[in-house]
């Protein structure tokens, strides 16, 4: 079964209509790569995926249970889904470690020394435990992005989202961050990533979803859709990423 | 000199009245203190409501609290209230009218405070899975007290010094023991500056723990 299975999503702002029927699915271990123009609704799309964001129309199931109906809880179904922001959005008043522990603490209602067991893991895993003790403010950008990872699979979601994850690297930070979704990715860890950045999503995916008009236009490899896609638009989309930007 | 150590001696002579004032200065300037930081906590998570018909009056609130004289609230309550058969003692009518005032002020601090916040944080935390009571216990208000602490100490400087006025309405604190000693002993130059004095004291330890305070909970690489 699928993972996520989303159908005729539709959301929109105000009368304009952002996604316009959006139909995927993601099954269990599998990572895929959500592209498209600015402003064609990625991150309105992760957003209705979690509920920060109310859908207008369409099913999203989970697990073969749909949660986009209005008696689901929210609560307990974003704790399923590790959202991983585009600035990263750690707590700037907490530790690094406190940053991890506090969901550990409050929603999992962990012990302070389980908490602190298990953050200490997920930093290890992202080569971060030597900086558990410092603020966000004394972490590079890279570092951020991995603490950022860290706290919300010490959650153990059952999917990972990234919201252009790379947008804020330079290159070398990017294939950084592209080596750590390959380790995740080795380790069967579900993921949804939205990117604007074509040798991203060429290092981390089989499948890449490209999103335009509220809908989505092609899913296939990234090669495929790069090279020998029929659609102009998409060749020309993949082809010069980054005047589109 | 001579006049000086008169004076001293009248002080001496009237210490169990001064330090009663003194003693009801403290206690009027601490409740304030607290009821007004309490108060200003509870309007500024009122100013958070998606309702906007909610956010008017609480704007609305703090607008009048701040833009009305305290004094005006103060007579208006002592000596106004009476017409109508509600007699409050002094203490009374300057914890309730002080609290009004200053938990607009505070409420004030804390929402300029709040526009500094990264909202995506806020977002973030949402998505976590927190309540919107866990997002703003967690998150918002750690920060944004941190980042209030300068605006809010010198509220609690200007609770004590404007606690004076609370003479106005026989409320016998501190500065209306003065006004008694002086007007017995016509000493009024010494008299006034000798509270001048005790008040600037008094600001001090305030103004060393708030340095303190200020040290101890900055949040590291954001500036208040
Ligand atoms: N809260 C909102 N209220 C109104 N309009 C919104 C809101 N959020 C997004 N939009 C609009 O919806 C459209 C899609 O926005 P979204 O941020 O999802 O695009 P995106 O594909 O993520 O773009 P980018 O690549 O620039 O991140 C945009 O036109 C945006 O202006
Ligand atoms: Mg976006």
């Amino acid at each position: 079964m699928a993972l996520l299975e989303i159908k005729d999503l539709v959301k929109r702002f105000d009368g304009r209509t952002v996604l316009n029927g959006v139909t995927f699915e993601l099954n269990e271990g599998q990572t895929k790569v959500i592209m498209g123009p600015s402003g064609c609704g990625k991150s309105t799309l992760l957003r209705c995926l979690n509920r920060l964001l109310e859908p207008d129309g369409g099913q999203i199931f989970f697990r073969g249970e749909d949660v986009a109906l209005p008696d689901t809880d929210i609560r307990q179904h974003r704790q399923r889904i590790g959202f991983v922001f585009q600035q990263f959005a750690l707590y700037r008043h907490l530790t690094v470690l406190e940053n991890i522990t506090l969901g550990l603490r409050k929603l999992r209602r962990l012990s302070t020394a389980a908490a602190d067991k298990k953050a200490a893991y997920q930093l290890e895993r992202m080569e971060m435990g030597a900086h558990r003790l410092k603020y966000p403010a004394h972490l590079s950008v890279g570092q951020k992005q991995r603490v950022a990872i860290a706290r919300a699979l010490a959650m153990d979601p059952a999917v990972l989202f990234f919201d252009e994850p790379t947008s804020a690297l330079d290159p070398l930070m990017s294939l950084e961050v592209a080596a750590v979704i390959n380790q995740l990715r080795s380790e069967n860890v579900t993921m949804l990533c939205v990117t604007h950045d074509v040798s991203l999503a060429r290092h981390v995916t089989d499948r890449v979803i490209f999103l335009d008009d509220g809908q989505v236009k092609a899913e296939d490899s990234a090669e495929q859709l790069l090279t020998t896609h029929a659609d102009p638009r998409i060749r020309q989309f993949f082809g010069q990423p980054a005047a589109l930007k | 000199m001579m006049a000086l150590t008169d004076f001293l001696r009248d002080v001496g002579n009237d210490s169990a009245l001064l330090l009663g004032g003194l003693r009801s200065t403290l206690l009027l300037a601490t409740t304030i203190s607290i009821t007004g930081f309490v108060g200003g906590v509870l309007v500024f998570f009122c100013t958070l409501t998606s309702n906007r018909i909610g956010r008017y009056w609480v704007e609305s609130y703090i607008s009048f609290f701040i833009g009305t004289p305290l004094l005006v609230l103060l007579f208006l309550m002592y000596y106004g209230l009476p017409q109508w058969g509600v007699r409050l003692s002094p203490l009374w009518v300057s914890i309730i009218g002080f609290t009004l005032n200053v938990a607009a002020y505070n409420a004030r601090y804390l929402t300029t405070a709040y526009r500094g916040l990264d909202t995506g944080e806020l977002e973030a935390a949402r998505a976590q899975g927190f309540t919107s009571w866990q997002v703003f216990t967690l998150i918002t208000l750690p920060q944004v007290l941190r980042l209030s602490i300068p605006g809010l100490t010198n509220q609690v400087i200007l609770n004590l010094k404007d606690s004076s006025i609370a003479f106005l309405i026989q409320y016998t604190e501190f500065f209306a023991q003065i006004q008694e000693l002086s007007a017995r002993n016509f000493k009024f130059f010494q008299a006034y500056l000798f509270a001048g004095i005790v008040y600037l004291g008094l600001v001090s330890v305030i103004v060393l723990i708030a340095r303190h305070l200020e040290a101890k909970c900055m949040i590291p690489g954001v500036r208040g």
